[in-house]
């Protein structure tokens, strides 16, 4: 859910000055250490554009070549979905927070037990999505286990769009399949041209193995993608402590020249090419190295990256909304509740992982997506602050109910009760006692269970039409994709 | 003397763990003595601290380079008196995968409870993995892998392994974070662990069949 109007300002947590320090330190750590580019054709890639080609795959950046990269960039990138909503437009003011991962683990809706993702679970994911209004984008929550692999980038695609009208995004896992994904939501979009101008899809590429480490299997993928002129998020996920140094700053430094030196090879590729700042910045916890994706500074590290983002001008793929925890529990509402907050407040563009996810990123559960919802919808209730009007300052309502008086029945109070005045979040429970115990003294989990199961028993329409679907299936073997329209 | 060698271990400090046995060793201390009242019994005391909390992965990987520090003049002597290594591990990450940092941590902290590492490092073939098998006479092959599009690469080096004729001996255990203990049995390897400590006990119990 964009926010239309933000009252509040933007939290930041780095001053002026900080900012500008990480980003001269990342530019000089560029052009003295630089990244490890391993082999062709990114040597040439990178020196076509003057980048310094030195021993063993190593490039370094003089101080022009990230200039002229970011005067390239795009700052705002607009996608797209195919329902009524407006496009999600990032680079500005606006916020949006959708879901994320590639998780190898679901929570089955019945019986709680963790098991193996299936296809069929992504498209009931998909459509629980496409029912929660404060969920702005798909991004492909878990890889399925029961379809080959080399099938797989193009199912998983072709199942979100069949199953939810919101913007799409995705990893894929070759040239080949980039190439496949992109003609499939061409056939959607009607036509290449089409896509591009409106992208209904986008996607993530996770060029670059911290620390300053390119993947050059990736990188072709990257390069078929930015080439093709279709958004795509430069991801690192650098771990403060093991891939990057264990210091907040010292990982901000890092991230950023990383993030900058994806920049420069995306606008290397093609000039213009629109991508978006993609850190996923994360700290472990020392007592086992395991990741911390709910721990308190990873919202710091993020925010952090918002405000580096901004400095750059180029729109963020942000990360909010993970936990440790196995279950939605008590733990996974205090740490979603607060990283969601903190990013949503410091004005993340497009913030990914916000909803569903368990277990840092390795599980989803059906339950957690519609608590999510609440959380983001709170969260953004947050960012629209107190409008001051005279309307909303209601002077003469007070003078005209005057002392002793009520205002349960006055207009102004039907006039406002159900606009963005108030935002009702669906899970919480705010009935006295005894009605609640009637109601079988059910948590906000077993709540959310209900709606999830409401949802998924909903009549389902597909979003692909028809005839569309008939061409896609001419084209491509989608033998395991069951879930289009008219295959229930 | 063998109090302070176990104190350098504790602290971190490799430098002078090496120092403190050459010395040691001068004085006519055997090497099974460091060994069984210094070295082994800081490492105890470190995994004891790990368990409870109260150690950093950090803190125990500096301890285990200390004793690693200690163990290069001990290592031929023990040798010579007939004292093995309580196993040797190849490990390495999958074929298509870069990831290394946990792989790595499993690496650092078999070495410090006292197994032979072999490190292959990164993208890591199958044919690589059985060289090194053949050629390293491991008792435990360890994989890794981050990503599910790279695990798959796990029952290849298993097949692998069994059409060399090697399969039965040596131990197979895998790790990261897509990986189950459900996909090690689906692929008939011998052991799974979650994290780096349990790679630990889980080689510890493996060794001693």
């Amino acid at each position: 859910m964009a926010i239309e109007s933000r009252r509040i300002e933007r939290l930041c947590v780095l001053s002026a000055d900080d900012v500008c320090t990480i980003d001269g330190k990342a530019r000089s750590l560029l052009r003295t250490t630089g990244i490890d580019a391993g082999a062709e054709p990114f040597l040439e890639i990178f020196s076509g554009i003057g980048a310094k080609v030195g021993q063993r795959g190593r490039v370094t950046f003089p101080e022009r070549v990230i200039d002229d990269a970011l005067d390239s960039v795009p700052n705002r990138v607009l996608l797209y979905g195919r329902g009524g909503a407006l496009p999600l437009d990032l680079g500005g003011d606006k916020v949006y927070l959708g879901t994320g991962g590639a998780a190898v683990r679901i929570l089955d809706l019945e019986d709680g037990r963790a098991r193996d993702p299936t296809l069929d679970d992504l498209a009931d994911l998909a459509w629980l999505v496409e029912n929660l209004d404060n969920i702005d984008f798909f991004l492909r929550p878990v890889v399925a286990r029961d379809i080959a692999s080399e099938a797989l980038d193009l199912c998983k695609f072709y199942t979100s769009l069949a199953n939810t009208s919101k913007h799409v995004m995705g990893s894929v896992g070759s040239v080949n399949t980039a190439r496949d994904v992109i003609e499939l939501a061409s056939l959607i979009a009607g036509g290449r041209d089409s896509l591009v101008e409106r992208p209904i899809i986008s996607f993530i590429t996770s060029w670059l193995v911290s620390p300053l480490t390119l993947d050059r299997q990736v990188s072709n993928v990257l390069v078929t993608i930015a080439e093709q002129g279709i958004p795509v998020a430069l991801s690192t996920a650098p771990v403060a402590g093991s891939t990057a140094p264990a210091t907040l700053a010292g990982l901000l430094v890092q991230v950023h020249a990383e993030e900058l030196s994806g920049i420069v090879l995306s606008q290397a590729i093609k000039k213009g090419a629109p991508v978006l700042y993609g850190p996923v910045p994360a700290v472990a916890d020392f007592r086992t190295m395991g990741y911390a994706g709910g721990a308190i500074e990873s919202a710091l590290l993020n925010v952090a990256c918002v405000q580096l983002a901004d400095w750059i001008d180029v729109p963020i793929y942000a990360d909010a909304g993970l936990t440790d925890s196995k279950l939605s529990d008590v733990q996974a509402g205090y740490e979603k509740g607060m990283n969601i907050l903190l990013l949503a407040m410091a004005g993340g563009d497009y913030v990914h992982h916000s909803a569903g996810m368990l277990e840092s990123m390795l599980t989803v559960s059906y339950e957690q997506y519609v608590i999510d919802n609440d959380i983001i919808g709170m969260a953004i209730r947050a960012l629209q602050g107190i409008e001051i009007s005279d309307q909303t300052l209601a002077t003469s309502v007070i003078e005209g109910v005057g002392p002793g008086g009520h205002y349960l029945t006055h207009p102004h109070t039907l006039a406002h009760i159900r606009t963005d005045e108030y935002f009702v979040p669906a899970t919480v429970d705010r009935q006295g006692r005894a009605a609640w115990e009637k109601k079988g003294a059910v948590d906000g989990r077993e709540r959310a269970r209900q709606i999830a199961r409401e949802i998924l028993h909903r009549e389902r329409k597909g979003f692909i039409l028809e005839d569309v679907d008939r061409e896609i299936r001419n084209r491509f073997d989608l033998t395991g994709c069951l879930r289009g329209p008219g295959n229930e | 003397m063998l109090e302070a060698i176990k104190q350098a271990v504790l602290d971190g400090e490799r430098k002078t763990a090496a120092e403190l046995t050459g010395a040691a060793l001068k004085q006519g201390v055997s090497p099974k003595e460091i060994l069984d009242q210094a070295l082994t019994p800081a490492m105890d005391i470190v995994g004891e601290e790990y368990e409870r909390g109260d150690r950093y992965v950090p803190e125990m990987l500096i301890s285990a380079e200390a004793m690693k520090g200690a163990m290069v003049p001990l290592k031929p002597l023990l040798a010579d008196a007939g004292v093995e290594p309580k196993g040797r591990v190849v490990i390495g990450t999958v074929d298509g995968d870069l990831h290394d940092i946990g792989k790595d941590l499993v690496a650092m902290m078999l070495e410090g409870a006292g197994f032979e590492v072999i490190n292959l490092g990164v993208e890591v073939t199958a044919e690589a993995f059985v060289e090194a098998v053949r050629e390293r006479r491991p008792g435990i092959l360890a994989m890794s892998a981050l990503l599910t599009t790279t695990m798959v690469n796990m029952p290849v080096v298993i097949d692998a392994l069994t059409r060399a004729g090697l399969r039965d001996q040596v131990k197979v255990i895998i790790g990261g974070a897509p990986v189950t203990q459900t996909y090690a049995d689906e692929i008939g390897a011998d052991g799974y662990a979650s994290d780096a400590a349990s790679a630990v006990k889980l080689a510890g119990r493996l060794a001693q069949k």
